[in-house]
């Protein structure tokens, strides 16, 4: 694999089927993508008390991710200090210490090591083993946004609000329904043989699967929207490290009229009005944009959709948020979650939680299609002949270089376009090129992570 | 809910409820291997509860292990009949062309019903799947307790819970009925 050729092909639109199966090319992602990004891990609403935790991973590495007693958040390396054995090895639970089963050192749920078996008997005390000031490896950088935890194992990252940047504000679309924020319920967890970056690529700008892909779902009247001429009229957006979806409603509406009509109840709007500022409530109101997927760099996806979920034509959206989570170049964890307003009235909390498992998650009706592509894919991508093909992701783009229709006036952050065009996806690849062909190798300046890396695999 | 098994009298094997049960169970069995789904929804009562809740990890014990607030289905007929009538279109890519099942159901028990249910049962499901011709199979290993009803002279399923055995699952989609 030439890497240099691999990002020029991808800049300019022509994507080298390989990039969908190449383990050469997965390494390096796992370095310089997944070791500079930064990665959610979790929501605050997961780890409420002291001593909740959940076990969370970066491809291969494994943190816990805890309320300590002081109600901070920790991101902990769950590797035991003396012989590296997994400390937590339960994914959920609320806990005051964590305790190695090999030997039994023993960590407060703030990460330091407080129990060292036979301490003055095997390290002649303090002498030989100072406890103080050690604990578990927290991980580089920590910081949230909107209850999201996320984490970086690069020790220069920029802070996570610059790096997300005009994201923010659709992260607040779809997490800040009320000053009381959202909760996650979840979660669904089950392995797709498909490379990460096809869903996280469909989910930041893909309408134009929508009305062939997901067309059983029209037929059988869950939900009317996907239409192809429905879809086409929505808005693609973009804003620095993220982007999506939308769909189009009534122009000068008013946000409430529109809110509405996909389901929400008027207390919940009546919260969002306080909680929103202007430009949502120009771009839901005025300009008639409803967000719906998205993406933001590298593998954070989120969906926002409102099917039928009775038998009296009751409409009621849902919020997933959803990590493609690498396990190889060829397979991807995917955990789905179901996100809710947590001021939302209970029936609402009911009757969305049923939209999404109708929908999206490991037996969504849209979700089920999807995967049946993005593995196809894969194993596509893995022969010889897919090394000889680039494939066109062109949509949007004409030869000249210009766009197929203009950037649309839009009174969000970022850019958008209206009509079908692979612009988001291009964005998200390009983002990911700049941090793959950055070759200031590595995260942390140990040097534990050769420059020869990058020579090797050209 | 009605479904648990916990401290209820177990019937007679071999009684003529649990022929009754093992007979509805591998008819059930053999209708959703052949996707005969209008069939099977005709096996299910009005109020119907279909629940297969998230599996996890978790410490010391098994009773925490299926999360309370998250499934992978939590169905009622309105969500089954649409996910049935979806197989029926042209374009339910997930099950076309359709995947190869098998589902073996074994360690078959019944228990005294209640005032909602004529009998509960407890039964292990091995479900087997194969799809296309490249991909390995998927193999979905469960215990199921189900609240039977007679209905019209006949037992229909008014509640199932599925305990799935994986807190990951290894296959793509729940395009299946458990």
């Amino acid at each position: 694999m030439n890497l240099e050729q691999v990002i020029d092909d991808v800049r300019s639109g022509m994507i080298p089927a390989r990039v969908y199966s190449d383990p050469e090319l997965f390494e390096l992602e796992r370095r310089r993508v997944f070791g500079r990004a930064w990665l959610f891990l979790a929501h605050e609403s997961e780890i409420r008390e002291p001593g909740d935790y959940v076990v969370r991973r970066i491809v291969d590495d494994s943190f816990i991710i805890v309320r300590d007693e002081d109600g901070r958040v920790r991101v902990l390396f769950n590797m035991c200090l003396h012989r590296g054995m997994q400390v937590c090895r339960s994914e959920l639970g609320n806990t005051s210490h964590f305790r190695c089963p090999y030997h039994a050192w023993t960590y407060k749920n703030s990460g330091e090591l407080i129990g060292v078996p036979f301490h003055r008997d095997a390290y002649g005390g303090e002498d030989g083993l100072r406890r103080s000031g050690m604990g578990l490896l927290p991980a580089p950088r920590v910081e949230t946004y909107a209850g999201l935890i996320f984490a970086s194992l690069d020790d220069d990252a920029p802070e996570l609000a610059d790096y997300l940047g005009g994201f923010r504000f659709y992260l607040d679309f779809y997490l800040r329904q009320s000053a009381e924020g959202s909760e996650l319920h979840g979660p669904q967890r089950f392995r797709v043989k498909a490379n990460w970056k096809i869903g996280a690529e469909n989910f930041a700008g893909d309408t134009y699967h929508t009305p062939h892909t997901h067309a059983s779902v029209v037929e059988i009247n869950l939900f009317s929207a996907p239409k192809a001429a429905k879809r086409k009229e929505g808005a693609l957006y973009f804003a620095d490290r993220g982007g999506g979806t939308s769909y189009k409603l009534a122009t000068n509406a008013g946000m409430r009229a529109n809110l509405r009509s996909i389901g929400y109840p008027d207390e919940m709007i009546d919260r969002m009005q306080e909680s929103w500022d202007r430009g949502h409530r120009s771009l839901v109101g005025q300009a008639g944009f409803m967000p719906s997927a998205a993406t933001v760099l590298p593998n954070l996806s989120f969906v926002h959709n409102w099917p039928i979920v009775d038998d009296t034509g009751r409409v009621t959206p849902f919020v997933s948020l959803r990590l493609w989570q690498p396990v190889s170049a060829t397979e991807t964890e995917v955990l789905s979650w179901f996100a809710v307003d947590r001021a939302a009235p209970d029936w609402y909390k009911a009757a969305s939680y049923k939209a999404y498992l109708m929908c999206f998650g490991s037996s969504g009706m849209f979700e089920q299609d999807d995967v049946e592509n993005w593995a196809s894919i894969t194993q596509m991508a893995k022969g010889q002949m897919a090394e000889r093909l680039n494939l066109n992701s062109r949509m949007g783009l004409r030869h000249d270089g210009g766009t197929v229709s203009e950037a649309i006036d839009w009174p969000a952050p970022g850019r958008a376009f209206v009509g079908f065009g692979e612009y988001n996806q291009r964005e998200l690849l390009n983002l990911w090129c700049a941090l793959l062909e950055r070759d200031d190798d590595a995260p942390g300046d140990n040097g534990s992570h050769p420059r020869s890396r990058a020579a090797a695999i050209d | 809910m009605a479904a648990s098994a916990d401290d209820r009298t177990l019937l007679p094997y071999g009684g003529e409820i649990y022929n009754a049960v093992l007979d509805f169970l591998y008819r059930e069995a053999e209708i959703l291997d052949e996707r005969r789904h209008d069939e099977w929804l005709a096996m299910l009562t009005d109020d119907i509860r279909y629940l297969v809740p998230v599996r996890v990890t978790s410490a010391h014990s098994l009773a925490d292990s299926a999360l309370r607030d998250m499934a992978h289905f939590d169905e009622d007929l309105y969500s089954l009949r649409k996910r049935v009538e979806r197989f029926a279109t042209e374009h339910a890519w997930a099950e076309d062309p359709p995947s190869r099942t098998r589902r073996h159901v074994t360690n078959v028990r019944c228990y005294e019903g209640d005032s909602d249910a004529d009998v509960v049962t407890r039964s292990n499901l091995l479900l087997f799947r194969s799809r296309g011709d490249i991909h390995d199979h998927d193999l979905l290993s469960a215990t199921r307790t189900d609240a039977l009803r007679r209905e019209g002279g006949r037992l229909k399923l008014a509640r199932r819970t599925v305990l799935l055995d994986e807190s990951v699952l290894r296959t793509q989609n729940l395009a299946v009925f458990l």
